[in-house]
């Protein structure tokens, strides 16, 4: 029963983000790297299923630069058995990167299951489980707060919009995109470390998966930062004073009125 | 005849009762040796026996609490007396009339005097131990049908050598009386003039008996008793950790054939540990003082070795027969020893501070932490964010690391790499780089630093946590990542002498960092502080009208007995009271965030912090100071909590100082 775990490297969330001087991506210097808090969430998952179920194997699986191997030992030493490594480049689509994981996942596969996170917290262009799932031809859902796991079957909740839930049951083989608090992930264990350092991760390459770069559907023409966030403004005064003053502003100088 | 039988019977019960003694003591040397842990080495000797002379013999530490401290100490130096007397009754039983008076007639008139005054002496010091068992009855002071039972012994000893001597008295009045002095007195209390040889001599021999067989009782019944320290606490003591200061133990986590880090099973600890187990007689002192058990966390240091040894005569066959992989881990259903129990410590060593045979308590919490973080994963949720931003942000708190140096914008900072050669290192630390209050106790270093033209630079980007978060909440893997990539760093530029502004960082990265191949000249900031004051660098003109009490930062006084240096910079400035509160220095209580306390929740019993921040605003001054940015976080907690906001505030040494420059 082969479960694989789709990861992805990103920066850590206190990173200050550069543009590179060319104006198109980050300058990845002093930016430190690394699991996507959202695939955690999908490596945990992976392995509470695989600590109810023994014949289980997991293999994570991740697509970049060579530096994804430290992310790839991150959920080695939570608990995956094995990993895969697909190189490829700095500034993939969601599209190669979908293609490229789906094409190592039937090449070491039939997969049960495929765990993803909801969205990558970099881009957060939340496309590859969706996309992946379509190249698997696979069903999948997305956003998923909690799942059971029956014979053959998945029964799930995914988190909508005003926080209500959908409930659904998928077939299995099927792609479970998981969203924050569906589980606690685990702190690995020194001994998972060590042991992680000595698992196998295999390299594949784009080409090998017949996957060249001109399959590329975005290109990014350029990049910038969020506008720095302007000064705030107390308005003093009383209630009467005030109000009037935020409706002069909000016309005047805001001119949003 | 009657001698012949004497001698016989005397020799086969000494012979019995330390056969007895002997193989059970073995036993428990044999089961110190059996655990699987190196213990320390021990290298120097005269330190050591100055140790022994001091604490066993002069009784030093015992008599720091005054009243039951020299109670103890007339029972100790009692049956030091006595016991010479002992084994002359036991020589004189087997060899007639081979005695002291055979060895010197005037050694043995002054020694029998002597000791039968040291009687009495020694039966004061039980009557208070009754005293203060059943009536005083303080808090921490367990009472166990073993304490009672160790009193009455010493009791009927001593009653019983005073009924012998006065005996003995009437077996030869005209040499003997006066020999002994109170025993004297009895004898014409009870006015024994009367009483014929032949019955003084039975009398004499029923109590030699009374008391042998009550001293070979006692010798049996010791190894299986508390009232094993009299064997233990002197070996303890020899063998205790020399100095106030001390490094973690550093685990060697590059061992491939380890497979288990720190102490999940009793047979983890070392043979020094075991000797600490064996040299508790649960005088309470550490539980009175410690502030999880003052607040009513389930962690009480006395308990915690007595669970401790519980533990090890439990497993004792199996340790003995060395199967190792039968052995249940510590923490396990049923036990008294939790998780909650290891994680409650705020490692303030108070315990050890106050404890008189020198046990080392924190060290089982400490190696405890170890096993849990290392092989379990279980610690408190909360630690692994901390954790997380440690790894990836090199600070427990959730903050880019490449903003470490933003706090010291437009000061006119060096930094290490373009100024390698400063004379000081100024080691900023993660609370004065991030955090808000302790950036300003940052600046205000900074500011004084510049005003005593001292030549100085930060590490800026190239500065990481110094890992003390991480090692005392078991961490031991992140810690010594963060310390080797700071020794890294250290080494490359080898600075002259490091000034940290946290007690944390300068004791780890003057204690420990040693273990990691970085052995520089470390110094806090009160104690930089005080010299540059001394040195007339600074000279305080402003008057600082307000009271002001200190709070000792465990880590600074218990840690590193640095107790002068903060009251002397506090001195220094015009007008500034003192008012101390009534735990100081070396007594001190803990805020509540040591032992990474800080990054953990505090959900069982009465907040830490509200404790000492009670005590603080009980001595009516309007400034509490502190020269720890974990303390000052907890108290200035406290006194928001207390509501006392608008009238007290917390202000850090370099602070105050600073003021009263401007």
């Amino acid at each position: 029963m082969k479960i694989f775990v789709c990861v992805k490297q990103v920066p850590d969330t206190e990173t200050k983000i550069k543009i590179a001087s060319d104006g198109k991506s980050i300058d990845t210097s002093g930016v430190k790297w690394i699991l996507c808090p959202y695939d955690e969430f999908a490596v945990e998952e992976a392995i509470r299923f695989k600590e109810k179920n023994s014949s289980a194997t997991i293999t994570v699986l991740s697509a970049g630069p060579d530096r994804v191997v430290d992310s790839l030992r991150t959920a080695l030493a939570m608990g995956c058995d094995d990993a895969i490594h697909i190189q490829s480049t700095e500034n993939a689509d969601s599209f190669i990167t979908a293609r490229a994981l789906a094409k190592a996942i039937e090449k070491e596969g039939p997969a049960y299951l495929v765990f993803t996170g909801k969205q990558a917290i970099d881009d957060d262009a939340a496309q590859v489980h969706q996309a992946l799932a379509e190249s698997l031809d696979l069903a999948a859902a997305t956003v998923v707060l909690n799942a059971e796991y029956g014979d053959g079957v998945v029964r799930l909740s995914r988190e909508i919009e005003g926080g209500a839930l959908e409930k659904y049951e998928l077939k299995t083989p099927c792609v479970i995109a998981a969203q924050k608090g569906m589980n606690e992930p685990r702190y690995a264990s020194l001994p998972n470390i060590m042991k992680a350092k000595k698992k196998e991760v295999k390299k594949m390459n784009l080409s090998d998966l017949g996957i060249q770069e001109t399959d590329q559907k975005i290109s990014y023409s350029k990049m910038t930062l969020p506008p720095e966030r302007g000064e705030c403004k107390m308005i003093s005064g009383d209630v009467t004073t005030a109000a009037t003053e935020l409706v002069r502003i909000l016309k005047d100088e805001a001119k949003v009125i | 005849m009657y001698l012949t039988i004497k001698a016989i019977s005397v020799l086969v019960s000494i012979l019995f009762a330390f056969a007895y003694f002997v193989w059970r003591s073995r036993v428990l040397v044999q089961l110190m040796n059996s655990t699987q842990k190196t213990g320390p080495k021990i290298e120097t000797l005269v330190p050591r026996l100055i140790a022994v002379f001091k604490d066993v013999l002069m009784q030093s530490r015992v008599r720091r609490k005054r009243v039951p401290g020299t109670a103890h100490a007339m029972i100790f130096w009692g049956f030091i007396v006595i016991t010479v007397g002992t084994v002359e009754m036991m020589v004189e039983g087997v060899f007639h009339e081979i005695n002291l008076a055979f060895i010197s007639p005037t050694l043995n008139h002054w020694y029998q005097w002597f000791a039968d005054i040291m009687l009495l002496a020694v039966l004061l010091g039980v009557f208070y131990g009754f005293f203060r068992r059943l009536i005083l009855k303080p808090k921490y002071l367990v009472t166990g049908a073993d304490a009672l039972m160790i009193l009455a012994i010493t009791a009927g000893l001593m009653l019983s050598l005073f009924a012998m001597n006065t005996f003995k008295i009437a077996t030869d009045p005209i040499s003997l009386f006066g020999v002994y002095p109170l025993s004297s007195k009895l004898y014409s209390l009870f006015g024994f003039y009367d009483l014929s040889t032949e019955n003084a001599f039975i009398g004499t021999e029923i109590f030699y008996w009374v008391h042998l067989l009550m001293v070979l009782g006692f010798l049996m019944y010791i190894p299986h008793s508390k009232h094993l320290h009299i064997l233990a606490a002197g070996p303890n003591i020899f063998f205790k950790h020399l100095g106030t200061p001390k490094a973690l133990e550093k685990t060697n986590l590059e061992d491939e054939n380890a497979t288990s880090f720190g102490l999940g099973k009793i047979s983890d600890i070392s043979w020094k540990t075991s000797l600490d187990l064996y040299a508790c007689t649960e005088c309470g002192r550490c539980q009175e003082v410690c502030p999880a058990d003052l607040t009513g966390k389930p962690l009480s240091p006395s308990r915690l070795i007595h669970d401790f040894k519980e533990e090890l005569f439990l497993q004792k066959d199996l340790l003995l027969q060395k199967k190792y992989d039968d052995i249940p881990s510590v923490i396990r259903e049923g036990s008294a020893v939790t998780e909650d129990v290891i994680w409650s410590c705020t490692s303030c060593r108070a315990c050890e501070e106050v404890c008189p045979v020198n046990i080392e308590q924190t060290n089982l919490i400490f190696e405890s932490r170890k096993n849990l973080v290392l092989m379990e994963s279980k610690f408190p949720a909360e630690l692994q964010t901390v954790f997380r931003n440690m790894e990836n942000n090199f600070t427990p708190w959730a903050f880019g690391s490449d903003t470490r140096a933003d706090w010291c914008k437009g000061l006119g900072v060096k930094e290490m790499a373009d100024h390698p050669k400063a004379e000081v290192l100024y080691y900023v630390g993660c609370a004065g780089s991030f955090d808000d209050r302790a950036k300003k106790v940052a600046t205000a270093i900074v500011k004084l630093l510049q005003k005593a033209n001292v030549d100085f630079a930060i590490l800026g980007k190239e500065e990481k946590c110094n890992g003390d978060p991480a090692r005392r909440a078991g961490n031991e893997y992140l810690a010594q990542m963060l310390i080797q990539e700071n020794v890294a760093i250290l080494n490359k530029y080898k600075p002259r002498k490091i000034l940290t502004g946290c007690p944390h960082c300068f004791n780890t990265l003057k204690n420990e960092y040693p273990q990691f191949g970085a052995q520089y000249e470390v110094v806090h900031h009160t104690t930089f502080l005080a010299d540059l004051l001394r040195e007339g660098k600074l000279k305080p003109h402003k008057n600082f009208q307000q009271e002001v009490t200190f709070h000792d930062s465990c880590y600074l006084g218990r840690w590193n007995d640095i107790y002068s240096d903060p009251r002397a910079v506090l001195e220094a400035i015009p007008e500034l009271k003192v008012t101390e509160m009534p735990r100081n220095k070396n007594k001190g209580l803990c805020c509540g965030a040591g032992g990474a306390r800080m990054f953990m929740e505090e959900t069982i019993g009465k907040r830490i912090n509200i404790e000492r921040t009670e005590e603080a605003i009980g001595t009516n001054a309007k400034v509490i100071a502190s020269g720890c940015p974990f303390c000052s976080t907890m108290l200035t907690d406290g006194v928001k909590a207390k509501e006392k906001q608008d009238t007290v505030t917390v202000k850090d040494i370099a602070e105050i100082l600073e003021e009263s420059l401007t």
